[in-house]
C-alpha cells in the first residue's frame, strides 16, 4: 500500500527547479562585465586612432616642434595604460565569476550523482540547498550580516551573491536615508539595459524625488533650480508620465507647511514613506535586471513542503496519537513543531487518497488508536523486565491514561 | 547538465586565453617605440607617426575578434541554459503562502539558526532585525504611520533567551557527547529531567549510564600504561555499585549482563557481552537519542522542521507546477480550498501522522468530520456513518453487522 503514497526516486532533471538563479546570475554578470569592457574597447579605439592621425598631421604641419608630438604620445600611452589597468580588472573580476560558476554547475552536477532520495548524499545536499536559500533570504530581507555569516559559517561562498545583494541593499538603504545619488549612478551604468528592459520607472520617480525635495524646502531660489531640473530630466518622460509631470509642476502652489489642507495626491508626493516606496523599486528593478526572482526562493520552496507535510491532525484540537512529543515511540511532526506551526496555518493541506496507518492497529476505550507493536515496544520501557508485559497495565502514550490489555480492542482501517 | 558544464568549460577555457590585455599591452609598446624613436630622431615624427596607425589598428581589430569570439560563446551557454531550464519555468508567486508573514519566517529561520547550533548568525541576525525594525518605527512616526514592532522576530526577548539558553546547552552536552566522550553533562541533565523523560517512556538515562559503565570497563584496555590503583572492570564495577541502583527494576536484565561480562573481562571478544562492549555506533546512537529527547520536552521535533519543509517543497515543486499549468490551460480552479488537489508523493521518512481517508467518502477526517469506530471494529467518517445510517440501525458496509450509530465511538489516529 505504502508503494504507491511514498516515493524515493530521485529526479534530478526535475529537481532543478529552485536553482535557475544559480546559473543564471552568475551568466548575467559575466555578460554585463563583457558589455563593459566592450565598451571600454570601443571608447579607446575611437579616441587613439583619430589622436594618432592628428598629432600626425600636426607634425607634418609644423615639423619643428617634436615637443608637442610626445606630449600627445605621452598623453596616448598613459591614457592607453589606463585602459590596460581596467582590462585586467575587468579580466580578473571574469575569472573569479567563471571559477564560481564552475563551482555552482559541479554543485548541480553532484544532484544527478545521487541514485535516491533517501540516500544520505542527498540529504547533504538538501541541507547546502537550504543553507543557500536561508542565505539568499536573509540578503533579501536586508540582513547583509546575518546572511554573510551563515555563508561563511557554511563554506557556501560560492554558491550564493552575496556581493550582488550586499551592493543592492547598500543603494536600497541610501535611498531608505533620502540620498538618491547612488541610485541614479547605478541607473545610468546600467542605462541601456533598463531601456531595453522597458524599465525607465525608477529613473523618473527618482529624479521626481528630487524635484519634490527641492521644492520642500520653499526656498524661492530652489524653485528656479527646481524647475530647470524638470525641463531636463522630467520633461523627457512626457510620453510615459505625462500625468505625473502635471502634478509635479502644480506641487509648486502647495506648501507642505499646509500639510493638513492638501489634496490627497500633493499629500502622497511630499510624504516621506515615497522613500521606502523608491527603495522597493530600486530593489524590485534591480533583480529584474540581472534576472533574479522577486520573491526569495525559500517561500516556494516552504510554502510548497508546507502543504505537502500538512495533514489535518497539525492544527487539531486533539493530540495525534501517531505523532506527538509526549512519548518517545514518536517522531514530532515538523508541522506541529512550534517553528511552523502558526506559518502552516493558512495553507490547504496535503492531498491522500489511502488511509495509512500503522500496521496491527488496536484501539484504546479512550479512542486512541496505535499500531501494536509500538505500543507493546512503549509498556515493556515502561514497565520493565522480560515477559512482564502481558497481564500488565498499558498506558496510553498520549494521553497518560491506565488501562488494562484486555481492554484493547482490534480495529479496522482501510 | 552535462552539456552546461561543457560550455561552460569551453566559455571559460576561452576568456582565460583571450588575448586581448595582450594587445593592449602590443599597443603600448608601440606607441612607447614610437615615442623613443621621435625622441632620438625628431625629423622622424612624421614617418613614425604615420607608421603606427596600422599596427594600432591591426591591434584593435584581434581584441574585437577575440571579443566577437567570446560573445559567442556566451550565446551558446545561455542556449544550453535555456535549454536546461526550458520546461522548468521559476515558480510563480502563487505558490507563495508566506509573504503575508514575515515575522513567522524570521522566527522560524531565527529557531532552526539556534537550534543547528549557529549562535552567532542568530545573534546577528537578532540585532539586525532589531534594528531593521527601529528604523521603521521611526519612519512610521515620521511618516505617521503606525506599524507593530514590538517583537521584530515575533517571539518576546525572554522567550527568544530561553531558547538560546536550552540550545546552548544542548550543544555543550553534544559537544561533549562527540569530541570528548563525555557523558556527565549528559546524565547530569538526564537526571535533573528524570520525571519527564519517564513519561515519555524514555530509556535514555539507562543509556547514557550503561554506556558510562561500558566506557570505563574498556578504560584500560585501551590505555594500558595508565598507572591506576584499579583495572577498568574494578572502576566500572565501583561505578555500577554506585549509579545502577535505581535501574535494578526496569532493567534487570540489561544489568546482568552488564555484570556477567566482568567473569569475561580478559577474552571480552569471545565472550556473548561481545556485542554489548564492541559497538561502534553507541555514541551515534546516544547522540541521535539525547537530541531527540532533549527536543521533544521543549516540543520540537528533533530534526530541524525548516530542513524538511524546504526538502520536501523541493520534492513536491514539480507536482505543484504541473498541477498549475493544467489549471491554467483548462482554466479551472481548486474545488477543495483547505486540501492540494493532487497527491504528492514523499520518501516514507516525511510521513509523520496516520492518515485516514474514510472509504466511504474518500475524503480525509478532520475535526469537524472525525473518523468513527462502529462496534464491529471499522471505521468510517462521521458524515459518511449520518448519511448511512439516516438515524437509524445500519449496516457496516465492511461486513454484515448491524449497528446503531450512537453505539460508534470517536477515534484518535
Amino acid at each position: 500500500m505504502a508503494a504507491e503514497l511514498t516515493t524515493t526516486k530521485l529526479n534530478a532533471e526535475s529537481h532543478l527547479q529552485l536553482d535557475q538563479p544559480l546559473l543564471r546570475l552568475p551568466h548575467e554578470l559575466v555578460r554585463r562585465n563583457f558589455k563593459t569592457s566592450q565598451r571600454y574597447v570601443e571608447r579607446e579605439k575611437e579616441y587613439l586612432l583619430p589622436a594618432l592621425k592628428d598629432s600626425a598631421n600636426a607634425s607634418l604641419v609644423s615639423p619643428n616642434t617634436p615637443e608637442q608630438t610626445l606630449a600627445s604620445l605621452d598623453a596616448m600611452i598613459s591614457r592607453m595604460q589606463n585602459f590596460k589597468r581596467k582590462l585586467q580588472t575587468l579580466h580578473d573580476e571574469e575569472q573569479a565569476i567563471q571559477a564560481q560558476s564552475a563551482k555552482r554547475i559541479q554543485h548541480l552536477q553532484d544532484l544527478y550523482d545521487i541514485p535516491s532520495l533517501a540516500d544520505v548524499k542527498y540529504d547533504e545536499w538538501s541541507r547546502i540547498r537550504l543553507d543557500r536559500l536561508l542565505v539568499d533570504y536573509l540578503l533579501r530581507a536586508g540582513y547583509s550580516k546575518s546572511g554573510e555569516r551563515l555563508a561563511k559559517e557554511k563554506g557556501i561562498e560560492d554558491l550564493v551573491d552575496l556581493d550582488v545583494f550586499v551592493q543592492c541593499q547598500k543603494i536600497a538603504d541610501s535611498l531608505n536615508h533620502g540620498e538618491t545619488k547612488e541610485a541614479l549612478i547605478w541607473c545610468s551604468e546600467n542605462r541601456t539595459t533598463l531601456k531595453k528592459l522597458g524599465q525607465n520607472n525608477l529613473e523618473f520617480e527618482l529624479r521626481l524625488q528630487q524635484y519634490i525635495e527641492m521644492i520642500r524646502s520653499r526656498v524661492p531660489a530652489k524653485f528656479l533650480e527646481a524647475t530647470l531640473h524638470a525641463r531636463k530630466y522630467l520633461v523627457p518622460y512626457q510620453a510615459t508620465h505625462n500625468e505625473e509631470i502635471c502634478r509635479a509642476s502644480a506641487l509648486l502652489a502647495y506648501s507642505p507647511e499646509n500639510f493638513d489642507a492638501m489634496p490627497e495626491a500633493y499629500k502622497e508626493m511630499y510624504s516621506h514613506t515615497r522613500w521606502h516606496h523608491l527603495s522597493t523599486l530600486f530593489i524590485s528593478t534591480h533583480h529584474t535586471l540581472i534576472s533574479l526572482p522577486t520573491r526569495p526562493l525559500l517561500h516556494i520552496a516552504l510554502s510548497a513542503g508546507l502543504s505537502a507535510l500538512k495533514t489535518p491532525a497539525c492544527h487539531s484540537a486533539y493530540a495525534s496519537s501517531s505523532s506527538n512529543s509526549h512519548s518517545t515511540t514518536t517522531k514530532v511532526c515538523p508541522i506541529c513543531s512550534t517553528e511552523l506551526n502558526e506559518l502552516a496555518r493558512n495553507v490547504p493541506y496535503a492531498h491522500h487518497t489511502k488511509s495509512y496507518v500503522e500496521s496491527d492497529p488496536i484501539v484504546l476505550p479512550n479512542g486512541r488508536i496505535y499500531g501494536r507493536a509500538r505500543l507493546e515496544d512503549l509498556q515493556r520501557k515502561l514497565v520493565g523486565g522480560v515477559g512482564e508485559v502481558s497481564g500488565a497495565d498499558v498506558r496510553d502514550p498520549t494521553t497518560g491514561e491506565v488501562f488494562k490489555w484486555e481492554e484493547v480492542k482490534k480495529v479496522y482501517i482501510s | 547538465m552535462d552539456a552546461v558544464q561543457k560550455e561552460h568549460d569551453r566559455l571559460w577555457k576561452r576568456s582565460k586565453s583571450s588575448n586581448t590585455l595582450d594587445c593592449a599591452q602590443q599597443i603600448i609598446d608601440a606607441l612607447q617605440n614610437a615615442r623613443d624613436a621621435i625622441a632620438a630622431e625628431p625629423t622622424s615624427a612624421t614617418v613614425s607617426l604615420a607608421k603606427l596607425h596600422n599596427p594600432v589598428k591591426g591591434s584593435f581589430d584581434a581584441i574585437n575578434a577575440s571579443l566577437k569570439e567570446i560573445y559567442g560563446g556566451h550565446n551558446k551557454y545561455t542556449k544550453v541554459l535555456d535549454r536546461l531550464f526550458k520546461d522548468k519555468p521559476l515558480p510563480s508567486n502563487e505558490i507563495d503562502a508566506l509573504s503575508s508573514h514575515p515575522a513567522l519566517v524570521h522566527r522560524a529561520i531565527y529557531l532552526h539558526l539556534l537550534r543547528e547550533g549557529l549562535f552567532d548568525v542568530a545573534t546577528t541576525l537578532h540585532a539586525e532585525s532589531t534594528a531593521i525594525s527601529s528604523m521603521l518605527e521611526e519612519k512610521a512616526v515620521l511618516g505617521a504611520r503606525d506599524e507593530s514592532t514590538a517583537a521584530p522576530l515575533g517571539i518576546d526577548e525572554t522567550e527568544s533567551n530561553r531558547m538560546q539558553e536550552q540550545f546552548t546547552s544542548m550543544y555543550h552536552i553534544l559537544y561533549e557527547l562527540r569530541e570528548n566522550h563525555n557523558l556527565r553533562p549528559a546524565i547530569s541533565w538526564a537526571r535533573d529531567h528524570t520525571k519527564a523523560l519517564e513519561i515519555r517512556g524514555s530509556n535514555l538515562e539507562f543509556e547514557l549510564c550503561r554506556l558510562q559503565y561500558v566506557k570505563l570497563f574498556l578504560a584500560e584496555m585501551e590505555d594500558a600504561s595508565e598507572q591506576e590503583s584499579s583495572t577498568g572492570p574494578q572502576r566500572a564495577l565501583k561505578y555500577a555499585r554506585e549509579e545502577f541502583q535505581a535501574f535494578s527494576g526496569r532493567y534487570l536484565l540489561e544489568l546482568r549482563q552488564l555484570a556477567g561480562a566482568m567473569a569475561f573481562c580478559s577474552n571480552l571478544e569471545e565472550s556473548p557481552y561481545q556485542s554489548i562492549f564492541d559497538n561502534h555506533t553507541a555514541w551515534d546512537e546516544v547522540v541521535a537519542s539525547f537530541t531527540r529527547e532533549f527536543c521533544a520536552l521543549m516540543e520540537l521535533s528533533a530534526d530541524s522542521p525548516l530542513y524538511i519543509a524546504a526538502t520536501a517543497g523541493a520534492i513536491a515543486l514539480p507536482t505543484l507546477l504541473k498541477l498549475q499549468n493544467i489549471m491554467q490551460q483548462k482554466r479551472t480552479e481548486w474545488t477543495t480550498e483547505n486540501e492540494l488537489p493532487v497527491e504528492i508523493p514523499l520518501p516514507p521518512s516525511y510521513q509523520f501522522h496516520s492518515i485516514f481517508v474514510c472509504p466511504v467518502s474518500k475524503e480525509q477526517t478532520t475535526d469537524q468530520n472525525p473518523p468513527m469506530m462502529m462496534p464491529c471494529g471499522h471505521v468510517i467518517a462521521q458524515e459518511s456513518l449520518h448519511r448511512l445510517s439516516k438515524g437509524g440501525k445500519f449496516k457496516c458496509p465492511y461486513c454484515p453487522s448491524e449497528s446503531h450509530p450512537r453505539d460508534a465511538k470517536k477515534v484518535f489516529l
